[in-house]
């Protein structure tokens, strides 16, 4: 198991490299001069030869990579061109509101996934069968953010009452109530699509599972069908499941982008969304860089727990 | 099959007929009709500008689904003559390659798309590119994964005895044999283009105004959505929905179809 763990960070670590390469790559592309959009209304040349200067901009860009490389390998992701504010610490601030949103989103689409999920494999056929075969369907094509629109529409203007506000985040530690209340609906958004596949996983692994052989056994020795369900078949269907869960740690990072540029959700999506228009590369970066590493960082945790779940799994010759 | 098949054809003959069914100019601005509620005037009602959101739809067909096939496109072409290479050649190319797709990977794909498409900047074409790039993955690990089932067969050691040479191996015997597979993937990736340039457009990064485009418009609408003005979000919104659940119906129906080895429980 060790040896597995050691083999899976060795491989990542060319491809780690690759990452940064190609995000170091992405502003380099980038059209506009950097020196110019960090002096703001700045015009002095000579201010602004001191700034290309400070930022490295003459030196070759093999040079410029491996001094970026460098600083990010101690945190420092560079400064907003706009704010001048550090982006890590940018980053840091706002990630707790993606966090705490993600992990809702999640939360949400698990649990509703295995409800669901199950009772649509133990009742095959049946209208909750129907019902979540449809949302699956659907929810793979329906549009995040038109998916957030209905239900702003839906349940901050058209239902009496405006159940839930149309946007905005209160920090938790501010006023519990109203955080939560501001978090369902977001966090149904950005459930939907993964819930989808989650539903789709649970229900047909289950489905898989019903027809192998032990399950019989554990019918015919007379065993409880909850037992036989719970004990016997959600053990080794719930296997898969787990990596969707890491897969879908990667639609809820994407998906954040979207959601909380509809909600005004401060996180780290709407910080580098709304820094795209102004050209504020290294927020974008920083961004996308801390985004790369989280999804690498969980499908690595995810692989090693299918790999400790399924003992079928030979550690030695798993592929990458 | 037959239902996301013809839904997917209706899709096409919209975006190509275009300028036949569409009632009004979509660009065209209005400002007596500024605001309309659904009517038979106006199907779909029209925008704050007086403009047919009907129209906006049908017109905005031809940007989604030309960016959905074009980006395949660029996706399918690279991915895979990178994984049919990364497949037949094997050895040392084989790892430095797929260590590029798996760096490719390592980014969830639409954080991907929308770094591509900010720094080559906010463009139709930019975001094709930016998809048909994230798309490459799937068709490379996809062919490589083929191929290499394919490789060891009697008849490619046959085509190799009597002296072929391995690029006429690849694309006269292993290519046809991993069609079926490709087709699916082809299929669903279609809808993931579309859905990904709806969310670009809707951040921004697509089609500039005044173009017609889906997401764009859907982003338009939020400024109203305390007004009620629901017919401006809902229209483009539908027609995203339906064209990738056209193509997702397809391919699952494709994929059932073609590859029983595939073939789902339940």
């Amino acid at each position: 198991m060790i040896r597995y763990i050691l083999r899976r960070l060795v491989l990542m670590v060319p491809v780690a490299f690759l990452v940064t390469i190609g995000v170091f790559v992405l502003v380099r592309i980038s059209p506009g001069d950097p020196a110019l959009t960090f002096a703001g209304e700045e015009r002095d040349p000579a201010a602004i030869a001191a700034i290309r200067e400070e930022m490295g901009l003459n030196q070759p860009v093999p040079v410029q990579y491996v001094v970026w490389l460098a600083h990010v390998a101690q945190g420092d992701l560079g400064r907003s061109f706009q704010t001048h504010q550090r982006v890590l610490e940018a980053v840091t601030e706002r990630l707790p509101a993606t966090l705490e949103l993600g992990l809702a989103a999640l939360f949400f689409s698990v649990t509703v996934a295995l409800v669901v999920g199950i009772l649509s494999a133990v009742k095959r056929n049946s209208i909750v069968d129907l019902l979540s075969t449809s949302i699956t369907l659907a929810g793979v094509s329906f549009p995040s953010f038109f998916l957030g629109i209905v239900l702003i529409l839906l349940f901050a203007y058209v239902i009496p009452g405006h159940i839930f506000p149309p946007g905005g985040y209160v920090p938790l530690a501010q006023d519990v109530g109203d955080n939560l209340r501001r978090l369902v609906l977001p966090a149904i958004t950005l459930a939907t699509a993964s819930l989808a596949v989650n539903l789709r996983q649970v229900r047909s692994s289950l489905l898989d599972v019903f027809g192998l052989d032990y399950m019989r056994t554990a019918r015919g020795k007379g065993l409880h069908e909850r037992t036989v369900i719970t004990r016997h078949a959600l053990k080794n269907a719930l296997i898969p499941v787990v990596t969707l869960i890491g897969i879908q740690v990667g639609a809820i990072i994407e998906g954040a982008f979207i959601t909380e540029q509809i909600f005004f959700w401060p996180g780290i999506g709407r910080l580098a969304v709304q820094a795209i228009p102004s050209g504020d590369y290294p927020v974008v970066q920083g961004v996308v860089l801390v985004s790369a590493f989280s999804y690498m960082f969980t499908t690595l945790v995810v692989d090693v727990l299918y790999a400790w779940f399924d003992p079928r799994i030979s550690y030695g010759t798993a592929s990458a | 099959m037959i239902v996301g098949g013809a839904m997917v054809v209706a899709w096409l003959l919209i975006a190509l007929l275009a300028p036949v069914v569409a009632p009004y100019d979509p660009i065209k601005v209005t400002v007596g009709d500024a605001l309309r509620s659904p009517s038979l005037a106006h199907l779909l009602g029209t925008d704050d500008l007086g403009r047919d959101v009907l129209s906006r739809v049908i017109w905005g067909s031809r940007i989604s689904l030309s960016v959905g096939l074009i980006s395949v496109g660029i996706g399918f072409f690279v991915g895979v003559s990178v994984g049919l290479a990364a497949g037949y050649l094997g050895g040392k190319f084989d790892l430095f390659v797929m260590r590029g797709v798996d760096a490719l990977l390592a980014f969830p794909a639409l954080v991907l798309a929308i770094a591509i498409t900010a720094a080559l900047g906010p463009q139709i074409q930019n975001a094709m590119i930016a998809i048909g790039i994230v798309a490459i993955p799937a068709y490379a690990r996809l062919t490589r994964g083929q191929t290499l089932a394919i490789r060891s067969r009697d008849f490619i050691l046959a085509a190799r005895t009597v002296g072929c040479t391995p690029l006429r191996i690849v694309t006269r015997h292993v290519f046809p044999n991993i069609t079926n597979a490709l087709i699916v993937q082809a299929t669903l990736s279609t809808a993931f283009a579309i859905l990904a340039e709806a969310a670009l457009s809707f951040l921004g990064l697509g089609p500039q105004p005044p173009d017609p485009s889906w997401g764009q418009d859907v982003a338009y609408s939020t400024r109203y959505l305390a007004n009620m003005k629901w017919w401006m979000s809902v229209g483009p919104g539908l027609a995203i929905f339906s064209a990738v659940f056209a193509f997702n119906f397809l391919g699952d129906a494709l994929r059932d179809a073609l590859d029983p080895r595939l073939r789902r429980s339940g």
